[in-house]
């Protein structure tokens, strides 16, 4: 069966919210249906149809042809399918994603797969600042799943992660894996300063290393270690850089001993 | 303006009322049947039941604790956004503005915000002033302030000493004086962890007793309305039931008011070393006539415990849920916030729901015991409706005990207790008594002369449903609420008092503030016109 096909008819006048248009909350809907879903943020009301011709199929499948930075909420919260977004999209784009795949063919806003559980999310674009990071409040960031951003990571992509993979092919900015609680992130590029500012526990790793290094790491040596090894073999489908990277012998740092120090950060180059 | 609420059952226990008649309101006031004056507006309360507005007494809805609260906790005001009743602490996320308009829906037109530090009382009335329809007032913080420690500890005089708590209610325009852990939040800054009655504070030499006692004889001395408000030391330890006892053997025969009483009705018995000690906290209470206690009661469900005790809130620190927390070791008090979900499956929490009732149901007295949650600290404000009819029904009160572990309720007495409030007592309790409590001549009752602050609510045998909504509620004589939903809204003012004091005390605050601070004693005063309202403030009278 062919996907659910939503085309741009025009750039809306107003931030819309699309996190109505998931499979789980579109399954069994007619097109009439989905057309008449209400997306506005403001009083001025907005519905599918107004944004979108519509092309009926599978909601289990969606493509999304044509969008724009004023797209917020693609795809929170989605259970399981597939989204695909031909354009840019704005902010939180994949949040509190639990299962399912989510592909934006283009930049995404900040924060991308804020606090995500499962699933898999690929932007193939930029990413803005705060990826996977918690809003104001939240405990934790990411809880799950793997992200993998082809372009470059703004500030604090990974802020208080817990479990999950995030691989970023491009530069990051400052604070990369700030205060993360646990989990794994990968940077293929140069990462900006003070990754792995008040991580408790976690993996960090950082192909070309970052212009300023927190001096509450502690330099442990090189190494070669066997566990890179077995991680480098989940990481391939994802990304086929990141995988050789972790088989090259890195520097490891342990940290951050400004809080727990549990945490660790590999450099792929000696910086 | 002549309005009537006719035929309905009003219950004003302070002027013995209770029975079925009109109630006359002219230009804001409540008044005798006039002779032959047409109403010009008539609002029928046949079968339904008419009492003055609510007082509230004990209830944290604005200041700089309140405000750290909501920084500590921004993702319940999103949460609570899009689906306000589902979601967890939906209450707490409350602006400003939906706090008097939530109060005024359950028919109460009065509420005391009893925390507030003198050097933030500003913020404090900016804040009320943004609090519709009811109106308001603060209790002033005294008893752990450097200024009041050095007074005692160079032994000056009665008179210095009450001339300094009259500067301060005037300053802060207050309508009383609060001491939270007197000498515990001093202490706390020498690294004190733990503080009893009679423990000295470092380097002052003065012990607790003493500053309670001081600020006691103060406050009478002063003739203000409202008795000294105490929240004692070791709130929330078990053992700490004997503190309590302590202080009101303290009281002595002059006025003392004990804040959220539950909190402090806890005893070592049981295999977990916590049990209620309510009853013989309830009957020391009984006993001492000038003593009263307002309750605190725990309700379950997540909220946050805001307090300028420090030390406790310091101390529960670990037991903060969701795990964050601010503690403020700052001028004088500081404060602590300290997030907590009251579970009902907890043995400790289900012990302190029972400790809150046992209280209500074993003092005897109704004007000598209060309404309250100690709002946020026990459950939040709207909570009230499912209290009103706990206590109203053994039988509502029997469900709730078989939900509860069986060996939380081995270590209380509530399931032998059959007391049940009547809707007179109910009056008593949230209007007559806590009028008189704060010196508010004019309110809690509706009688000719009163304000017309007045409550109508349909006569449902679901108690809770009749209290969490109000029919009719008028306020200065003025409609504001129908059938539980706000209609109108205006202004209310702030009560404050002005005793006496001598003129020399304001020359010595401005050389200290100048001297120990630098700065100029300005800061510590609300002008009026800042806040933006015509008539902001309402002076009560002091007793002479």
């Amino acid at each position: 069966m062919k996907p659910l096909v939503l085309t741009l008819r025009q750039r809306p006048k107003q931030r819309l919210d699309l996190s109505p248009l998931v499979p789980h909350l579109l399954a069994g809907k007619t097109a009439s249906q989905i057309e008449r879903i209400a997306l506005q943020t403001t009083r001025q009301s907005v519905d599918v149809a107004e944004i979108f011709r519509v092309r009926m199929g599978d909601v289990e499948r969606i493509l999304i042809e044509g969008a724009c930075e004023r797209f917020d909420h693609v795809g929170q919260s989605m259970t399981g399918g597939e989204i695909r977004v031909d354009g840019d999209v704005g902010t939180q784009a994949g949040r509190l994603m639990a299962g399912g795949r989510l592909v934006i063919r283009g930049n995404a806003g900040p924060w991308a797969a804020s606090g995500m559980r499962g699933g898999e999310f690929q932007i193939l674009g930029g990413a803005g600042d705060h990826l996977g990071a918690p809003l104001a409040g939240e405990m934790t960031g990411m809880r799950g799943g793997v992200v993998v951003v082809r372009g470059p990571a703004g500030e604090r992509a990974g802020d208080r992660m817990r479990r999950g993979t995030m691989i970023i092919e491009g530069k990051s900015g400052a604070y990369t894996g700030s205060r993360m609680i646990a989990g794994t992130l990968l940077v293929l590029d140069q990462a900006g300063p003070l990754p792995g500012f008040l991580m408790k526990r976690g993996t960090i790793v950082l192909a070309e290393g970052s212009g300023e290094l927190s001096p509450t790491f502690l330099d442990c040596g090189q190494h070669q270690l066997l566990a890179m090894k077995l991680w480098s073999e989940f990481i391939r489908p994802y990304s086929k850089r990141a995988a050789s990277l972790l088989k090259r012998s890195l520097r490891r740092l342990a940290g951050d001993m400004a809080v727990l120090g549990k945490g660790e950060i590999f450099i792929g180059k000696r910086n | 303006m002549l309005t009537r609420i006719a035929n309905g059952r009003v219950i004003d226990p302070a002027n013995n009322r209770d029975a079925v008649g009109d109630l006359w309101i002219r230009d804001g006031r409540i008044i005798e049947v006039p002779p032959g004056d047409r109403p010009d507006a008539t609002y029928d309360a046949t079968g339904k039941i008419v009492m003055a507005g609510a007082i509230d007494i004990h209830s944290h809805i604005a200041g700089w604790n309140v405000n750290t609260a909501r920084l500590l906790l921004p993702e319940y005001h999103r949460a609570a956004a899009p689906r306000p009743i589902a979601t967890p602490l939906s209450k707490a996320g409350w602006s400003t503005f939906e706090t008097g308009c939530r109060y005024a829906e359950m028919g109460f037109t009065t509420v005391v915000e009893p925390a507030v530090s003198p050097h933030y009382a500003l913020h404090a009335h900016l804040e009320l002033a943004d609090v519709p329809i009811i109106d308001k007032a603060i209790l002033v913080i005294l008893g752990n302030d450097d200024y009041l420690l050095r007074l005692l500890q160079a032994n000056e005089s009665d008179a210095a000493i009450s001339d300094y708590v009259a500067w301060t209610l005037e300053m802060s325009r207050s309508l009383g004086v609060k001491v939270v852990n007197a000498g515990g939040a001093a202490a706390f800054k020498e690294n004190v962890r733990a503080f009893s009655f009679d423990d000295v504070v470092p380097s002052y030499g003065v012990s607790s007793r003493r500053i309670v006692k001081a600020l006691q004889h103060a406050v009478t001395a002063l003739g203000v309305p409202h008795p000294l408000h105490v929240h004692c030391n070791n709130l929330g330890l078990a053992g700490n039931f004997e503190t309590a006892l302590t202080t009101i053997a303290a009281a002595e025969d002059l006025p003392l008011h004990l804040a959220h009483l539950q909190f402090y009705g806890y005893g070592k018995e049981g295999d977990r070393g916590f049990s209620s000690a309510a009853a013989p906290l309830a009957a020391a209470v009984n006993a001492a006539n000038t003593v009263t206690a307002d309750v605190g009661q725990v309700m379950f469900g997540q909220t946050v415990t805001i307090s300028s005790d420090v030390l406790r809130q310091f101390n529960a620190r670990k037991q903060a849920s969701p795990r964050k927390w601010v503690i403020l070791d700052s001028d004088a008090n500081g404060a602590g916030i300290v997030p907590y979900d009251y579970r009902r499956n907890n043995f400790y929490n289900a012990v302190q729901w029972a400790v809150g009732l046992e209280l209500f149901l074993l003092i005897e007295d109704p004007r000598r015991v209060f309404f309250t949650t100690d709002h946020p600290n026990g459950a939040p404000f709207t909570a009230y409706p499912e209290i009103f009819a706990l206590l109203m029904s053994r039988e509502r009160r029997a469900q709730w005990l078989a939900e509860l572990p069986p060996e939380a309720l081995a270590v209380t007495t509530l399931p032998a207790i059959t007391r049940e409030y009547s809707l007179g007592e109910i009056a008593t309790m949230t209007r007559a008594a806590p009028g008189r409590l704060l010196g508010l001549r004019d309110r809690g009752h509706l009688g000719a002369g009163a304000v017309a602050d007045v409550a109508v609510y349909e006569d449902d045998a679901d108690r809770a449903k009749m209290f969490r909504a109000a029919a009719l509620v008028f306020k200065d004589g003025e409609l504001v609420v129908r059938d539980g939903r706000v209609t109108q809204h205006r202004w209310g003012r702030a009560l404050t008092v002005r005793p006496e004091r001598d003129a020399a005390i304001d020359r010595r605050m401005k050389a200290y503030y100048e001297d120990r601070y630098g700065l100029s004693d300005d800061f510590v005063k609300v002008p009026e016109h800042v806040l933006g309202r015509p008539d902001p403030f309402e002076r009560v009278p002091c007793v002479s």
